[in-house]
């Protein structure tokens, strides 16, 4: 069903002739039924009556001018001035050409003069008016947003564009605001608060944004988009707004990102994504307001989308490598090679090697993550195996599970499947989680992270002092180790030399009864401090940056003899 | 009884008025039947000889429009030229068309029987 015509198929729509002379009633209802269902009125009150008894239904009005009681004009008028009627298309019936200038001024749609032309004519024009009443109605429907009564998005993108055809040479400015973490708003205020504040900021732009050389939508829930002409100062327009959302029971934060003199030459939409890109990027920024898009920006988007848009390829072709970073035990006199970490590398074939930096975010953000850690763990477990039979040893080797990843219920059986079919136990595979996983939903979470354990596997807190874990909750956590955040090493050698925070930490272990291991240990100093505070495991470049497996063998060896 | 070559005779022009009436025959009959007893031929001669002109013009302005769908011509000429006078209100002597009216409507009605 595309044409609105479909619509009417197996139904007709109602059309009332007007006519104080029954003869042209009667032709006109003969030409019209096959089509129309067609409802008559022999003078103008009558006609009246029928047309607001009939309001919801009435597609079209078939008008005699000279009728009486009330003449056809007169009748026209009344129905152009009704907001209930006005939209419903008339159609002037009349001999005078005189009448038609000024129907047509009165708001008739189109007329028909008498006599009658062709049957085949009438049926034309009375269609014709339809569709058009119909197509304005269905537009002006959706042409705003109910909410604000700004533009909706795909009418607000057509005006942008014609506002350009009429201005070519203005400089224009795209816009788009949001309001910081509005969906908590809602769910601390309600929904008629949200919506409170929303029609607040639509009202306060229309202030802001004269109508002559603006165009206002709201996107979505709470991105409204402006198209505007050239400005220097969105600081002071952004404290307007806020000040105008004032006195509401929050302090509504908002931000705005703009591309300022913005290429015509680009779509107009994606003139708006440069525009939102910018105010994404202050989005857990509470001290900025106003952010400008730049082309280094675009870049950086850009170069986002390509590592996502070639993960599956990269994964089918074997681009990603796992490294292995040894971890040492330094209760002894000597280092001993205890454990590892697997990190994984991506060797583009022309980006060369990319830093996991840049790629993992995304792909916790994309949920590619769960593919990548999957292969990664598949490929350590492979990798373990190997070395048991050919070296014939191994160390347990620790891999990263990211949050969602501990939601998957199927999680231990995965691991399970895993290592035995790589012919390996539990035991030689460590799980890193991070901290701050364990603190939003925390009682999930611990009750996986026991289930893996109840099957044997050891798990170490990643990032541990990163997360705000509460004392009280610590005591009661299923762990197996702490893994220090890289931050505390940071801290306490490059700037204040104060290893106080570090000792506090590693007496939280001692008193869980579990090893503190420091990584990112990169001097000597750090080691020899490190190893006098208590800590037993220590990570880092100053025993050996990650490297792959291969390489990692001459540890193995090592330890062998 | 009425035919359409009798129509056509007569001066009217049937090929339009039968087109309005979606080429049905009996139905174009019935309607041509129905003008000839026309309450506004009366009110037309009445409110001309009271000289009522408004009266008179709305008579015949209502009597030309029904008359120009069903096409009848003879009738519809003299009722068209009285019209155009009438709407503006032209103090004349109206009793010639008003005769020529009569007797085409008579003629006319003679067709029917």
């Amino acid at each position: 069903m595309n044409r609105s015509t479909d619509l009417y198929v197996d139904g007709k729509r109602h059309i009332l002739v007007a006519d104080d002379e029954m003869i042209n009633r009667e032709l006109l209802e003969n030409i019209l039924c096959d089509e129309y269902d067609v409802l008559m009125a022999e003078d103008g009150e009558m006609a009246y009556d029928i047309i607001r008894e009939n309001r919801k239904t009435l597609s079209l009005i078939l008008l005699d001018l000279m009728m009486p009681k009330l003449n056809g004009l007169d009748l026209l008028s009344r129905i152009k001035e009704d907001p209930d009627l006005k939209g419903i298309p008339v159609i002037v019936l009349t001999s005078d050409q005189a009448s038609e200038v000024e129907s047509l001024m009165r708001g008739a749609a189109d007329f028909i003069p008498k006599p009658y032309p062709q049957p085949d004519i009438i049926r034309a024009r009375i269609s014709r008016s339809i569709e058009l009443a119909e197509d304005r109605q269905i537009i002006s429907a959706t042409e705003r947003d109910e909410l604000t009564g700004l533009y909706s998005s795909e009418y607000f993108y057509r005006y942008g564009e014609q506002f350009d055809k009429y201005h070519p040479n203005s400089d224009m400015d795209a816009l788009c605001l949001d309001v910081n973490h509005f969906h908590i708003v809602n769910e601390r205020f309600g929904m008629a608060k949200g919506d409170e504040i929303l029609r607040k900021i639509a009202s306060c732009l229309m202030t802001i944004f004269s109508a002559s050389d603006c165009v206002i939508c709201r996107k979505t829930a709470d991105t409204f988009l402006v198209y505007c002409s050239h400005r220097d100062d969105y600081t002071s327009i952004m404290d307007k707004i806020s000040e105008a959302c004032g006195n509401m029971p929050t302090s509504i934060k908002l931000r705005i990102g703009v591309y300022a003199s913005c290429d015509k030459k680009l779509d107009i939409r994606a003139r708006f994504d440069r525009a939102k890109i910018a105010a994404d990027l202050i989005k857990n920024n509470y001290s900025v307001s106003v952010s400008t898009f730049d082309e280094k920006l675009m870049e950086n988007e850009l170069f986002a989308e390509q590592l996502v848009d070639e993960f599956p390829k990269a994964l089918a072709e074997g681009q990603f490598q796992v490294f292995f970073q040894p971890k040492f035990n330094i209760t002894g006199d000597k280092p001993v090679l205890s454990s590892a970490e697997a990190l994984v590398r991506w060797f583009h074939p022309t980006l060369g090697m990319i830093s996991p930096g840049k790629f993992i975010p995304l792909f916790e953000e994309d949920g590619l993550i769960a593919q990548l850690d999957e292969y990664i763990w598949k490929s350590t477990a492979a990798t373990i195996s190997d070395w048991k039979k050919r070296i014939g040893i191994s160390v347990p080797v620790s891999v990263n599970l990211s949050r969602a990843e501990m939601y998957d219920p199927k999680l231990v059986e995965t691991f399970e499947k895993i290592t035995s079919e790589a012919g390996i136990t539990s035991k030689d595979i460590y799980l890193e989680i991070t901290e701050s996983a364990y603190v939003r939903d925390s009682d999930q979470i611990v009750d996986r992270v026991k289930e893996l354990r109840s099957h044997g596997f050891f798990i170490e807190m990643d990032d541990f002092g990163s997360g705000y874990s509460s004392l009280n909750m610590i005591s009661e956590l299923p762990i197996d180790a702490l893994k220090l955040d890289m931050m505390f090493i940071r801290n306490a050698f490059d700037k204040i030399n104060d290893t106080r925070m570090i000792s506090i930490v590693i007496d939280i272990a001692d008193y869980l009864g579990v090893p503190v291991i420091a990584e990112g240990v990169e001097t000597e100093e750090q080691y020899l401090a490190l190893k006098k505070l208590g800590c037993t495991i220590i990570q880092g470049y100053y025993f050996s940056k990650p490297v792959p497996a291969g390489e990692f063998e001459k540890f193995l060896n090592d330890k062998k003899f | 009884m009425l035919t359409i070559d009798a129509l056509k005779q007569f001066g009217c022009n049937t090929d339009d008025g039968l087109s309005r009436c979606m080429g049905n025959e009996a139905f174009y009959f019935k309607l041509i039947g129905k003008v000839i007893d026309d309450k506004n031929f009366q009110m037309l001669e009445d409110a001309v000889a009271s000289k009522d002109l408004d009266k008179a013009f709305d008579a015949a302005h209502s009597l030309k429009g029904v008359l120009g769908n069903l096409a009848l011509t003879p009738v519809y000429q003299p009722v068209y030229e009285i019209t155009e006078l009438l709407r503006e209100r032209k103090d004349i002597d109206y009793s010639e068309y008003i005769k020529t009216i009569s007797e085409k409507r008579k003629e006319l009605a003679a067709l029917m029987k």
